[in-house]
Formats: structure tokens, C-alpha cells, sequence
């Protein structure tokens, strides 16, 4: 070893390389669609922590407008339903009329409403309109979409988590060790794709019942096999990759291979696929939660929302279908443009 | 050829017996207690014991996993806890309405599949081909629901061109009347993401060393495209077909309940409402054989695709 | 004058502005009915230029305004696809580098031969079989009516190029481009293939650009040679006096820095020595101390690996049949064969990597097979293993100092992690590359630089015996030179051992006291490396010498 060095200088000073990570940051920097993709769902993250810090929709639940109170913009429509709900008597008309000579209580009804009018109410004047409308309950759709929106984008990702971190975990060993490991795991994964997976996940709600918990849980033992293969088809190629060799030929143990020398190697793999999952189990999460099975009855998210709906929109009540479609679509389009950026960003080919 | 079917089919059974032990266990450890659920709600401690025993509840629980394993075989998944249907007959009843939609469904997926998968490869790298990305992304991020409940709003309300749900008892009747609009919102909404995978098999194609080659003998963009590219995309769009096949059986359920017809996987979707256990648990199974014979077709039907692959 | 190609530059689109110059001014002539060979290492532009002339550029290529290819009194550039597409096939046609990919996976070969024929000389079907029968006889593929409803891959790579070769000739073309024709393949198909082409292009009096890296494979089937250098022609000339009086400094670097089947000198002269004028030859090695005790013996080793065939059958392949060496420490030990021969599995097997079948292997007083992993540890350290694929022996997520500090690390070597740093720059320097490079990742690196960085990896650990897995083999022949110039100086420096494992017979007779030629898993001879090179005793290895190509000279005396 015949280098001369000063006693102090331990490593030149240079610019250090950009990594992938860097890289694919530099890259996506460049692709307008993806930064504005990025910027709205970042735009939704702050929404939703604010949703769960208490700073936005905290109040949903709360009755604040009239029952199927209409959006801010068809302000003085006749509220029908309002005027049924709050015991008014609707002729064919749609006028209140009169009804004291057939009720024998008509005459007392006067003295009824002065006396309460005396007492004071609890209650603030129920709002004629909503911002974005109101539901059967008068509550306040768009508090509701906001609340939605937390609870369905934080199932999706959770879910997509335990999910991705199985499928990692197994796909892994049983393609690095591969034989009776490999076997093995092959076997399980095997069995869980046996069943299609809407059945796979009635199966589970039909033992683990609603929740938001079980529902995390349910999606992502059902969901982990996608990622599995993808992360077994990786370890399977880069195991046998002279760079792995090399680290076996100086000593590195099966733990380090694994995890410090072939993961980083697969990592953008793995990112993109959580991204996917994450989609799909919104989505997922919007159908159970619609049937029933999904977030238990005092939550709210996109699907519950959509489960009103249905009955609504026979009687031209269209806005709680509208603000749900509209949030889980902005959202679910900002994220998969993300993601298309993402992959193209950690794996560029020319187009 | 015969040794590969025999070996393939060896190979299932322990997969087989994967899910018999999974469906069991999940259940038995997992699930609410049988007997409490069959009582119903009113019931005192005497009756639930008895429905126990009546059950078998009260064995060890290898042997209750040797009676249901003998149930498995023999077909036989006693009744439906609600309906006292037995489970065997509610599989084959259920079963033709079903099929009755999902069978024109996946009919059409396919032979809409290729026009499109033609389709974007000719317009690859235009202007369209980046609206049609953009259009299929947007669509993709509506849930199905919100086409279901639309869809019967406006083509079975207000336009009244078909009836909003319902169902009868004559094959015909059903295939032309009650059927049409379920199929054709599911096929529509599986239009975005059929394009959008078929987009990434022709691109994946298009990079292959053998394209160079054909443009290298002088032929033209479009035979290189729809002859030699088309020909290999095949291959990984007949294998999405084949695995989308075995959920066609339950994966209708949504339809089905929200059109009110009587197949499988609205029944499954009851039976989950109301914990009626030995309902899921057959369907399951069956179904787990079931996909196992389709995806063994769908290989068979690989060697007739691609010449490179060996049976062995 | 068949083709003119005149200040040909083309350069590729990278990103959003950048774009990246391949290939500059470049200006050569392809007369009619002679063999022309364009000669570069990578980055040449030779490829670039030969896909120029029909035009089967990537998406992102830009082909300069001013450059133009003259045939049959037309500009080819300025032509419309159209014509270009009508061109392609019948009066040119190309033979690529890899034909198993090169070729349709899904269409019977019958039908990819007949396509060109439908396409161009409108025979019906059956006429395009039937001249496809006779093609696949002319290019010497056996039983070629049966062969017919073959499908690539049941094909060898010989038979596959073969099949590509016929596809070109089919409507006999004026020019027929081969770009890196024979590289894939091994040396003794290699000699077929090549004389295959010679006997074709006289048999049907058409051109042939011929693109290799290879000097010596050009000099044995050129006529004209042109020499490329970094998108520029360095020289061009007649194949005669290109070899024999070359002009260019490149070019006699390049004819120079090949090892050479009858001299040993102690340094291959390389690029810089010429582009500089310094000094050229140098003086030839001493020989060896022979005899020694051995450092490393290995006796009997095997290896086989079981396949499934059927329900319950299983093949065996033999990759190692009863190996037995040994080497005496500070010498080096060349094993010979093709692919096939078993000679990387026997790295594998002295380093561990794979578990053998039976033998031993002894060294330093212990049999490394029978060692458990832990024990071996403690040998891991002093022997080590040199990759042959640049691109893939070095972790693409770590930097150079994490490769090099890792090995240290693990063994215990320096006492923190700034000492190890500094332990890797220093042998950085050693391997002859620049102290930044310890912050860079190995994507940034040319093969040659990533090779030392390898190399430099294995030297951290201070080991006895280095195995040299094609190490050189991924790398262009300048660089060899200068990676095998060294290994030499290291070996001196540090009395290092080597196992040096390679198809390349040059550049084994170079580095080798003693060789084993291996064959399907056996040594079939075993011996003094000059002994054997001069005096052949077993019919493979008197095969595997007369396939080397051995340039122009050769083909001089032949005549």
C-alpha cells in the first residue's frame, strides 16, 4: 500500500452522488403531471390530518341543516321532505293546509307551539342549506366527505402496509432460501389464491364481523399475494446475481444479503406496489363499507356515503352521491398519477 | 401428456387440503359459536347445548375436522342455517342465474379485448394514446358503485330502456331482458382497466429484439404491430383472461344485488350477512377446486399459445 | 460503388435537452461484392453507422442535415419510408448480435424465412416454404425440410444465426450487414458461421459489412477495414496494409494490445502508449520457478445438478467430473474451455459458493470442503473471487466506499470505519482510480473502471489466492490490456496466486504457467501452458487452438 496521505485527510471533499432516491427526485421534479399529481394528494394528506386532529369535520355527525337540506346553490327550492319531517301537513298542492276542522287537537296546536315558543331551545335554527347539502339527517355533506375521505384513504393505506409488508416478508425468504422453504410458502400462497379473493375476504368478515380494524386486518391478509410473487420473482433473480455472490464469497451472512445488499435493489419495486394496493383497497374498502361490512355503522366513509345514496337519488337527491364520487375521484386520480410518475421515475426508459 | 395431467393433479391436493384447513379453522377458532347463532335470540342455555351436540360441537376438534372433511367429499354440507335449504341444492339452483350473466360478460371482455388491444397499438405515442391513458385513469378511479347505482338511474329510470332489477324464471326472458344492463355495465366499466394492461403488454412487447428484426425485412408499421407484436401480447392477455375466469362466480355479487338476481354471489353476500357459516364454507371449497381445474386448463391452453412452453 | 456513406453524424436525444453524440462526420465506402468491416471497441459508432443505412435507428436518433448515404444514385436519408421499407430485405439485410432474441419466439422458423420471401419476391406460401427448405439447406442446417416447423428455441445459437443468415440471403441482396455477428456464440461455431458467410457472399457475389470488435476475426474475412474510434474513422484502407503498415496510433494500439499466441511479453502495450508515442514493446516475462510446494490441491471434485424431466424422471448434469490441480503459490493457473466446460463452476466450487458433490480441496492445512460455514470464515478471507460481469458484481445501490469497506468490516479489519475508509482509497489509488470515486455508485463507471473496483474489493481482504472468473472477457481489448497489465503488477507486488479461468485462449496463454482444458466437465489435458499451446495432445484442444482466429498474418500465408 504505497498511497501517501495527509494524517487528517480522511475522505476527499466532493460532491457526494445522488442516489436512486435522489435521482428519481430529480426526475420527477421534471414531469409537470406528476408534481401536480403529488401536490393534490399532498393537498388531501394535510386535509385528512386535519380531519383527524379535529380542525376540519369534527362536527359531521351533528344535525345542522334540515333533512336532505339542498347545496348552497339551489338555495330556495321547496324542501318537501324538510316540511314532512318536521310534522308539517302537505297537501296535493305541496301548501300546508289546514286540517283543524277534521283533528279535534287542531285547536290546541296554537297553544302548544306559544308555550314551547316561551321555553328556550338547545338547539341552533336548523340551517335550510348545506355547502354541499345535507343528508337524510340534515348532516352536512361536505363534513361528512371530509371525514370520508380520512377514514377510507387511512383504511387503504393501512391496509396497503400489512399487506405489502407480508407479501415482502414471505416473497423474500421463499425466493432467496428457496426448496422446502420455498415450497413451503409456495404451498400457503397457493392456497390463498385457490380462493378468488371477494370470496377470501367474506370468508374473513363473515368470521371477524365490522370495524375499522377488522377491515384493515381482512385486506390485507387477503391482498398480500400480488406482492408476494413480484417480491419472490426479484429475490429469485437477484440471488443468483454475481453482486449477491460476491457478498456471499466475503462473508456476508443470509440476513445481510437479504436485507442490506438485494432489498434496496427491489425497493421501487415494492413502493409501486404499495401505491397500487393502496388504490385498490380504497376501493375495496368503498364496496364493503357500502354492503355493510366494512366501517361499523357510526363512522362515515366514501362507501357509507354511496350506500345513502342510492336511495336517494330515486327522489332526485343527488349531492351526498356527487360529493363522494367527486373527493374519492380527485383522490383516487391524483394517486394514480402519482404512482405512473413514480414508476417512471425510478425506472426511466425512453419513450 | 398424460404424466403432466397426472402430476398437476397430484400437485393439487395438498393445495386442496390447504383450504379445507384454512375454511375450517378460520371458522372454528374465529367465528361466532354455531350453536348461539342458530338458537337465534331467544334461547336459554338448555337449547344451545342440545343444538351443540346435535351439531357435534361438543368432539374434539380433530374429529369435527374428520366430519367435515367426510362432508367435503361427500358433497353433503348439511343445511343452510337459515333456510334449512340443503347447501348442495342452493349451489345448483343458484348457479344458472349466475352464469346466466357472467358467461355474456366475460364473452364480451374477450372479444372486446382484442379490437382494443389493436387499437392501442396502432395509436401508441399519439396524442389519442396519452387522452386514452388520462380518460382510462379517471375512469378507474369512480368506484363501480357509483356506475351501478348511475347506470340504473338513468338507463332504468329515467329512460326506462330497462327494467331496474328483477328477475324471472324463463332463461330467455332473463337473458334478453333482465341481463342486458347488469352485462353491459360491467363491461363497460372493465374497459378502463383492460385498455390500460393491454397498453403495458404491447409496450412491454415493443422492445423486443424480434420487432427490430421485422422492420429489418421491410415490413410495414402495421403488419409488424398486428402480426408479430399482437401475436406475442397474446400470450400475457390470454393469461389475464384465464386467471379473471374463476371469479366469475362470486365477483358477480355486486351485480346480483344490487339487480336483485337470484345467483351465487348474492347468496354468498346473504349467507355472510346473516353468519350462516356452512353456505360460505361450501361455496369456498368448491370453488377452490374449481379454480384449480380452470387454471390447469388455462395452462393446457398455453402450449396451444406459446410453442415455448414445455409441459413437464 | 455499391454504397457511399458521407459525413455521416447521428446523435441520440437523452433527456430534455441533453443529447449525446454517437457517431461524427463519419465518411466510408462499401464497393460491390467485397467484405467491408467496420472495427471499434464500444462507443465506436460502428453500429450506429451500419443501422444508418437502413435506417433502424431508436426513436430518439438525429441524423445530422448534411450526412448522406448514396445508393443507386439516391440519398437513402432523404428517402421516404416507403422506399427505405422496400429496400430492407431485398437489397439489404442485416444479421444481429443475438439471434435467440433476434428472431420470433412464436412463428415456426419455416415461416419466418418465407415471410421475407412473400414480402418481397411474392411467392405464395407454399413456393416461400419450399425455398426456404433450400436456404436452411444452403446455410447447413440438417434435415432442413424437417426443420421447417421448428420453433427458435429448439434451435442452438449456432443454428439460430444460421437461420438468420438464411432469412438475409433469401432475396439475395446487394449488401448484407452483420453487426457483431459471432460474438455470442462460442469459438468453434464461431469458425463456422464466419466461413459460412465468406462462402456466401463469393457463392452470390453480394457485399458484406461485417461490425466486430475483433481484429483478428476481421483480418481473417475483410477485404477493406475501417477503424472507429469514439464516433470518428480513424483509418480506413485496404485489409493488407492496414495490417501490415498501419498509420493510425490508434490502430496500431489496437493490433498491438491483443496478447499474442507467440510472445510473453511482461506488459501489454496499450492505447496510451501509442496515442502518447512512449515506448511500445517490452522486454519478454522471466519464466516461473517451477515445482514449489503447492499452496492450493484439489483432488476429485464434482458437481452434478438434477433436473426434472417427467413425472418421477430425473436427468443429471455433470458440470464438474473429477477435477484435480494443484498450484504452487505466486504462480497462475489458466483453465481453458468453452461454455458448457464446467470452468465457473469450479470457481464456484473452490470458493464455496456452491456446495460440492465430492472431492477436497486443501488449503492452508485444512480440506475447505469439509469446513462448516463458520470455519470457512476464517478462509473466506484468503481466497477470492473476481467476477466476470462488471456490470453486475458491484451493488448498483452502494457506493464504492461501502463496497469496499463491507468485506473489511465483516472480517475485522481496521479498527473504525474511518480507518477503513481511508484502507479503501488507498487501494483505490493502487487499482489505479481516483480517490472521488469512493462517494460515486458503480453506474457511473465504465466496465474497466468498475473490474478494478472489483478487483480493488478483493484486495481488501489481503488474500493468498485470487480466481479470475472471466474477468477480463466483458471488456474491450484495450482495456483488457491495461486490466490484465494489472493484475500482473499485483501479482508481483503482493506474490499473489492465481486461478484464471477464461474461453479467451490468447489472453489465458498470456496470463498462465500451467492450464487445464476443460471439456463438458472434465480436464482433458492438463500441463505447462507453452507445452501445450505448441504441441497439443488431445484431438478438443487441437480443435479449440485451430478455431482461434488468428488474423490477417494467418490468412497471408495461407494464400
Amino acid at each position: 500500500m504505497s498511497a501517501v496521505l495527509e494524517p487528517n485527510a480522511g475522505a476527499p471533499a466532493v460532491a457526494r452522488s445522488p442516489g436512486v432516491w435522489d435521482a428519481a427526485w430529480l426526475r420527477l421534479k421534471d414531469d409537470p403531471v406528476g408534481m401536480g399529481a403529488l401536490a393534490v394528494v399532498l393537498a388531501f394528506l394535510t386535509l385528512i390530518l386535519a380531519s383527524v386532529l379535529g380542525f376540519a369535520a369534527a362536527d359531521w355527525e351533528r344535525e345542522k341543516g334540515v333533512p336532505y337540506a339542498y347545496p348552497f346553490f339551489a338555495g330556495d327550492r321547496e324542501n318537501v321532505e324538510a316540511q314532512a319531517m318536521q310534522g308539517i301537513a302537505i297537501g296535493k298542492d305541496r301548501r300546508p293546509i289546514d286540517i283543524s276542522d277534521v283533528d279535534p287537537l287542531a285547536p290546541k296546536y296554537r297553544e302548544w307551539a306559544e308555550r314551547a315558543a316561551k321555553l328556550s331551545l338547545i338547539d341552533p335554527p336548523r340551517l335550510a342549506t348545506l355547502p354541499a347539502g345535507g343528508d337524510r339527517w340534515g348532516r352536512d355533506v361536505l363534513a361528512k366527505a371530509i371525514k370520508g375521505t380520512q377514514i377510507s384513504v387511512l383504511v387503504g393505506v393501512f391496509a396497503a402496509l400489512v399487506a405489502t409488508l407480508i407479501g415482502t416478508l414471505l416473497g423474500a425468504f421463499s425466493g432467496y432460501f428457496g426448496r422446502r422453504l420455498g415450497d413451503l410458502l409456495e404451498w400457503v400462497y397457493n392456497v390463498f389464491t385457490a380462493v378468488p379473493t371477494i370470496l377470501l375476504i367474506f370468508a374473513f368478515a363473515a368470521v371477524f364481523g365490522r370495524g375499522i380494524g377488522t377491515v384493515i386486518l381482512i385486506l390485507g391478509l387477503t391482498g398480500w399475494t400480488g406482492t408476494y410473487r413480484l417480491v419472490r420473482a426479484e429475490y429469485i433473480k437477484h440471488a443468483s446475481r454475481e453482486y449477491v455472490r460476491a457478498a456471499h464469497a466475503i462473508g456476508a451472512s443470509h440476513a445481510s444479503r437479504i436485507f442490506v445488499h438485494i432489498l434496496p435493489n427491489v425497493s421501487h419495486v415494492v413502493l409501486v406496489q404499495l401505491s397500487l394496493l393502496v388504490v385498490a383497497f380504497i376501493k375495496a374498502e368503498v364496496i364493503l363499507s357500502f354492503l355493510g361490512l366494512g366501517v361499523p355503522i357510526e363512522m362515515v366513509s366514501w362507501g357509507t356515503m354511496l350506500g345513502e345514496a342510492q336511495n336517494e337519488l330515486i327522489t332526485g337527491k343527488w349531492w351526498q352521491l356527487a360529493a363522494a364520487t367527486a373527493f374519492m375521484a380527485m383522490f383516487v386520480t391524483a394517486f394514480s398519477l402519482l404512482t405512473d410518475a413514480l414508476r417512471d421515475a425510478l425506472d426511466p426508459r425512453l419513450r | 401428456m398424460a404424466s403432466y395431467l397426472v402430476r398437476r393433479i397430484w400437485q393439487m391436493l395438498p393445495t386442496l387440503g390447504g383450504v379445507i384447513l384454512l375454511v375450517f379453522f378460520l371458522f372454528k377458532f374465529f367465528g361466532g359459536d354455531p350453536a348461539e347463532v342458530l338458537a337465534g335470540q331467544v334461547a336459554d342455555k338448555q337449547q344451545i347445548e342440545a343444538i351443540r351436540s346435535q351439531l357435534g360441537l361438543d368432539q374434539p376438534w380433530w374429529v369435527q375436522l374428520g366430519v367435515f372433511l367426510k362432508q367435503v367429499f361427500s358433497f353433503d354440507f348439511g343445511q343452510s342455517w337459515m333456510t334449512r335449504e340443503p347447501v348442495s341444492s342452493i349451489f345448483v339452483s343458484r348457479l344458472p342465474a349466475t352464469l346466466t350473466v357472467m358467461v355474456p360478460i366475460i364473452v364480451l371482455e374477450v372479444f372486446l379485448a382484442i379490437p382494443i388491444a389493436m387499437y392501442v397499438a396502432y395509436v401508441r405515442g399519439s396524442l389519442a394514446d396519452r387522452a386514452i391513458v388520462a380518460a382510462c385513469v379517471v375512469a378507474m378511479s369512480i368506484s363501480f358503485l357509483v356506475y351501478i347505482i348511475f347506470g340504473q338511474y338513468v338507463f332504468g329510470f329515467l329512460l326506462g330502456w330497462f327494467p331496474v332489477q328483477g328477475w324471472s324464471d324463463h332463461f330467455l326472458t332473463n337473458l334478453f331482458r333482465y341481463a342486458p344492463l347488469p352485462v353491459m355495465l360491467a363491461v363497460f366499466v372493465s374497459l378502463a382497466p383492460q385498455t390500460r394492461l393491454y397498453r403495458t403488454f404491447f409496450l412491454d412487447e415493443i422492445n423486443h429484439d424480434y420487432v427490430r428484426t421485422a422492420r429489418a425485412k421491410g415490413l410495414a408499421e402495421p403488419v409488424v404491430m398486428m402480426k408479430h407484436v399482437l401475436r406475442n401480447a397474446m400470450i400475457p392477455i390470454l393469461t389475464n383472461v384465464a386467471v379473471q375466469l374463476p371469479s366469475i362466480f362470486v365477483g358477480s355479487f355486486l351485480i346480483e344485488v344490487f339487480f336483485s338476481i337470484p345467483g351465487l354471489g348474492r347468496e354468498v353476500f346473504l349467507a355472510v350477512n346473516r353468519s350462516d357459516y356452512p353456505v360460505i364454507q361450501a361455496v369456498t371449497v368448491y370453488l377452490a377446486v374449481l379454480t384449480m381445474l380452470i387454471n390447469l386448463g388455462a395452462d393446457l391452453l398455453y402450449k396451444l399459445v406459446d410453442p415455448r412452453v414445455e409441459l413437464r | 460503388m455499391l454504397v457511399r456513406v458521407r459525413d455521416l453524424s447521428v446523435s441520440f436525444r437523452l433527456g430534455r435537452e441533453q443529447t449525446a453524440a454517437a457517431v461524427r462526420g463519419v465518411s466510408f465506402d462499401i464497393p460491390r461484392d467485397r467484405a467491408v468491416a467496420l472495427v471499434g471497441e464500444s462507443g465506436s459508432g460502428k453500429s450506429v453507422s451500419a443501422l444508418s443505412i437502413v435506417r433502424l435507428l431508436p426513436g430518439n436518433a438525429i441524423v445530422a442535415p448534411q450526412s448522406s448515404i448514396e445508393y443507386d444514385g439516391r440519398n437513402l436519408l432523404r428517402e421516404p419510408v416507403e422506399r427505405l421499407r422496400a429496400l430492407r430485405g431485398r437489397d439489404f439485410s442485416m444479421v444481429f448480435q443475438e439471434p435467440m432474441s433476434s428472431l420470433n419466439p412464436v412463428f415456426t422458423i419455416g415461416d419466418q424465412i418465407a415471410e421475407v420471401l412473400q414480402r418481397h419476391l411474392r411467392l405464395t406460401r407454399r413456393q416461400a416454404l419450399a425455398r426456404a427448405a433450400e436456404l436452411l439447406d444452403e446455410v447447413g442446417i440438417p434435415e432442413p425440410r424437417a426443420r421447417l416447423g421448428a420453433y427458435p428455441h429448439e434451435l442452438s445459437g449456432g443454428q439460430q444465426q444460421r437461420v438468420m443468415i438464411a432469412i438475409a440471403i433469401a432475396c439475395q441482396p446487394k449488401l448484407l450487414i452483420a453487426d457483431e455477428p459471432t460474438t455470442a456464440l462460442d469459438v468453434t461455431v464461431q469458425r463456422q458461421i464466419l466461413d459460412l458467410l465468406t462462402r456466401l457472399r463469393q457463392s452470390y457475389a453480394m457485399s458484406l459489412l461485417f461490425i466486430s470488435h475483433d481484429l483478428a476475426l476481421v483480418g481473417e474475412i475483410a477485404d477493406e477495414v475501417v477503424v472507429m474510434r469514439e464516433g470518428e474513422v480513424r483509418e480506413s484502407g485496404p485489409v493488407d496494409r492496414i495490417f501490415t503498415v498501419p498509420q493510425d496510433a490508434y490502430t496500431k494500439a489496437l493490433l498491438a494490445c491483443r496478447p499474442r499466441l507467440d510472445a510473453r511479453p511482461r506488459r501489454l502495450p496499450v492505447i496510451e502508449d501509442f496515442m502518447r508515442g512512449g515506448p511500445t514493446a517490452s522486454a519478454p516475462r522471466e519464466a516461473r520457478p517451477a515445482g514449489g510446494p503447492p499452496l492450493i490441491e484439489a483432488a476429485g471434485l464434482r458437481k452434478a445438478y438434477r433436473l426434472k424431466t417427467g413425472l418421477f424422471a430425473r436427468k443429471t448434469i455433470d458440470a464438474v467430473r473429477d477435477v484435480s490441480f494443484r498450484l504452487a503459490r505466486g504462480c497462475t493457473l489458466g483453465v481453458v474451455g468453452e461454455s458448457g466446460s464446467g470452468k465457473t463452476t469450479l470457481a464456484m466450487l473452490l470458493m464455496r459458493l456452491v456446495d460440492a458433490g465430492g472431492g477436497s480441496v486443501r488449503f492452508g492445512g485444512k480440506d475447505l470442503l469439509a469446513l462448516s460455514e463458520r470455519e470457512m470464515m476464517a478462509f473466506r478471507r484468503r481466497i477470492q473471487l473476481i467476477f466476470q460481469n462488471p456490470y453486475a458484481s458491484l451493488n448498483p445501490r452502494f457506493t464504492v466506499g461501502r463496497i469496499l469497506t463491507e468485506p473489511m468490516k465483516i472480517h475485522g479489519i481496521g479498527k473504525d470505519e474511518d480507518e477503513r475508509f481511508e484502507r479503501a482509497i488507498a487501494l483505490l489509488g493502487r487499482v489505479g482510480m481516483p480517490a472521488e470515486s469512493i462517494y460515486k455508485y458503480p453506474h457511473e463507471f465504465s466496465g474497466g473502471q468498475r473490474q478494478r473496483i472489483a478487483i480493488a474489493r478483493c484486495l481488501t481482504l489481503q488474500p493468498d489466492i485470487l480466481i479470475c472468473d472471466e474477468a477480463v472477457s466483458a471488456l474491450d481489448v484495450s482495456v483488457q490490456a491495461t486490466v490484465l497489465n494489472l493484475l500482473l503488477d499485483l501479482q508481483e507486488e503482493f506474490h499473489l496466486t492465481y486461478i484464471f479461468i477464461s474461453h479467451d485462449l490468447a489472453v489465458v496463454k498470456y496470463m498462465a504457467d500451467e492450464i487445464l482444458v476443460m471439456n463438458q466437465g472434465e480436464v482433458v489435458e492438463a500441463g505447462d501452458a507453452e507445452a501445450i499451446y505448441a504441441a497439443p495432445a488431445h484431438p478438443y484442444t487441437k480443435n479449440l487452438l485451430s478455431a482461434i482466429p488468428r488474423g490477417y498474418a494467418a490468412r497471408a500465408q495461407a494464400r
